[in-house]
């Protein structure tokens, strides 16, 4: 491998682990505060796409405009799902995660006619190329890390330094005794939905210029996130971020060397590995 | 005790109306209910290790090894149906003890992630190994099946056959539910510190109850493979395995007859549907409803207007009854 094709497999390898970090950090609050695995998180994604190709591509509207829209529509509808499906449940693992699974699959499924079954393209949105350290790159690709580091630092701020992040990380530490200190739990579990519905949008919007997009095209980003997740520990930001960094990079470089398709199968068995012999991940603690 | 004789009269019933069937029914009814009897033995077989409390989102996995296995054996070495059908299971089998056996540790939502990954994997891997295979351009020409020397040529014939089968695994799935080792799956899906801390080896135990289900997937994808005759991969996918964990949640997971009476209602009603998306919509919004309105699934059903009747008639006493 030549200086400059792994300096474009690096500079690729960021921006896609960037969109693996968004959609790991939902998941993993979701886990963290509510232990449950959100498998409709693919379709969130999809839909995220979705909502850049018709409100930006068809009527027109600024990028950004419709960026944000994707990120409010779907978060209100991570609300939603929490006060209709994961509330009534009343926190039975079992039934919420295929209660979440038949979510995935209704919206997968209704995704083919309503959005039609032909592959969809957006246009690009920035254009040209930029020189990094002698080697050209999209910048339709290197804008996705700042866009989504921005994100990441903004969700470090709102948990670390609002009082509702506060609650969530009370719920996280031991939701009976968030309750009596006076959380809210349902309303704060009800945003932690949002937020994650929230990210998962923003990584579909950002990666909708640069992918085809079609109703199933979340199951891959999901599948990444969970190995990420695995592998910084269910339940830690830290280890999701970090996790998301390391495997863009192999991805990016595997998929180089060896072709997208082998890299993927080799990616499961790597999952099925981590979680057989390392289940706590590579920075977590017992489960 | 006293409702038994009804309902053997009932299942009595069924039976030889499934077995007229063939003279009374066009190829269609036929063609129909052979798939119906093989999603039952899927749905059935998944049941002993939802009741050890581990989700399984992976059995079409099994289904497909069982299913390549045997349309490999039967169309390329020849072997006939009777062997090539074991084979499928056991190596359906044998891959879920491999897998099993490590991942018995995990729990709930590890163990959901590690059999939605291995789905996945099994996928690619019927995909990718071309050779073997074919990949997507699909496994064509696979034998009919082939018992004592005998070609199954006629629908009707892979009709009984399907039922034989269903029937034979049904016995024993039943048998063992109600034996020993079906209390023993109970209680650790109920409490499995407690069954632990009682001497009871949940390990071996949660093994043998993942292991026969998978032995059971590849009877079911065997049979599937040498019926449709053609294996296509993106079939066995993940959308498959989640419907065979519908079919469990949306019969019922209290009582044996929940995941028969779950694929049964579910692959008949939406047959107008089959192979379109509407299929996949109408399933999740089913099994939707029913976690939310009837948790116990639909065996739940009588029993639930059972009783609201009785309510009624307890809240508001009709003249008939005050005489």
């Amino acid at each position: 491998m030549t200086a400059a094709l792994l300096v474009q497999s690096t500079v690729i390898g960021l921006s896609i682990g960037s969109i693996y970090i968004l959609m790991a950090l939902g998941l993993t609050l979701m886990f963290g505060m509510m232990h449950i695995i959100n498998f409709a998180h693919g379709a969130i994604y999809m839909l995220g796409a979705f909502v850049i190709y018709y409100v930006f591509f068809q009527w027109g509207a600024p990028y950004f405009a419709a960026f944000v829209l994707a990120m409010l529509l779907l978060g209100a509808f991570g609300y939603l799902v929490e006060r209709s499906i994961y509330r009534p449940i009343k926190g039975g693992i079992e039934p919420t995660l295929v209660a979440l699974l038949a979510l995935t699959t209704l919206l997968q499924a209704a995704g083919y006619p309503v959005f039609g079954t032909l592959d969809k393209h957006v246009p690009p949105v920035f254009s040209g190329t930029r020189n990094v350290l002698g080697v050209m790159i999209s910048v339709e690709r290197l804008m996705i890390i700042p866009i989504a580091g921005v994100l990441v630092v903004g969700l470090y701020l709102f948990i670390n330094k609002t009082r509702m992040g506060a609650a969530m990380r009370a719920i996280e530490q031991d939701k009976e005794a968030a309750a009596l200190q006076g959380v809210n739990v349902n309303v704060i579990n009800g945003l932690a939905f949002a937020v994650g519905f929230a990210l998962a949008a923003a990584a579909g919007a950002l990666m909708a210029p640069i992918f085809k997009l079609d109703p199933m095209m979340g199951e891959q980003p999901l599948l990444k996130a969970f190995i990420i997740i695995i592998l910084g520990g269910l339940g830690s930001i830290p280890g999701a971020i970090l996790g998301g960094l390391i495997l863009g990079l192999i991805d990016s470089i595997v998929a180089t060397a060896l072709g997208a398709e082998l890299a993927f199968l080799l990616s499961f068995v790597f999952i099925i590995l981590l979680l057989l012999f390392r289940p706590t991940g590579l920075f977590g603690h017992a489960p | 005790m006293r409702r038994s004789a009804p309902i053997a009269t009932a299942l009595l019933v069924v039976l030889v109306l499934l077995l007229l069937l063939p003279f009374g029914g066009g190829d269609y009814y036929v063609y129909l209910l052979a798939l119906v009897f093989i999603n039952v033995i899927l749905s059935a077989s998944l049941r002993p290790s939802l009741t050890c409390g581990q989700l399984n989102i992976g059995h079409s996995a099994f289904m497909c090894i069982g299913a390549y296995t045997s349309a490999l054996l039967a169309k390329n070495l020849a072997v006939p149906f009777e062997i090539s059908l074991l084979g499928g299971a056991v190596l359906a089998a044998g891959v879920g003890l491999a897998i099993g056996y490590p991942s018995l540790r995990l729990r709930g939502v590890y163990f959901a992630m590690v059999t939605v990954a291995f789905v996945e994997a099994t996928r690619l891997v019927a995909q990718i190994w071309v050779p073997l295979t074919r990949g997507n351009a699909g496994l064509s020409g696979v034998p009919k099946p082939r018992i004592l020397g005998m070609t199954l040529a006629t629908r009707t014939s892979q009709y009984y056959l399907a039922l034989c089968l269903m029937l034979v695994v049904l016995l024993i799935l039943y048998k063992l539910e109600y034996s020993r080792l079906g209390l023993v799956w109970k209680s650790i899906g109920m409490a499995d510190n407690l069954a632990q801390s009682l001497g009871v080896n949940i390990a071996n135990y949660k093994l043998l109850a993942f292991t026969l289900g998978c032995f059971f997937a590849g009877v079911a994808g065997a049979f599937y493979a040498h019926f449709i005759r053609f294996l296509f991969p993106p079939e066995f996918g993940f959308l498959l395995a989640t419907n065979i964990l519908v079919y469990n949640f949306v019969g019922g997971r209290g009582h044996f007859a929940g995941p028969i009476v779950g694929a049964v209602f579910l692959s008949l009603l939406s047959e107008p549907f089959r192979g379109s998306p509407y299929e996949t919509i109408f399933y999740s919004i089913v099994m939707l409803l029913t976690i939310l309105f009837l948790p116990g699934g639909l065996i739940t059903l009588p029993g639930k207007l059972v009783g609201l009747r009785r309510r009624r008639t307890v809240t508001a006493p009709s003249p008939s009854s005050a005489v």
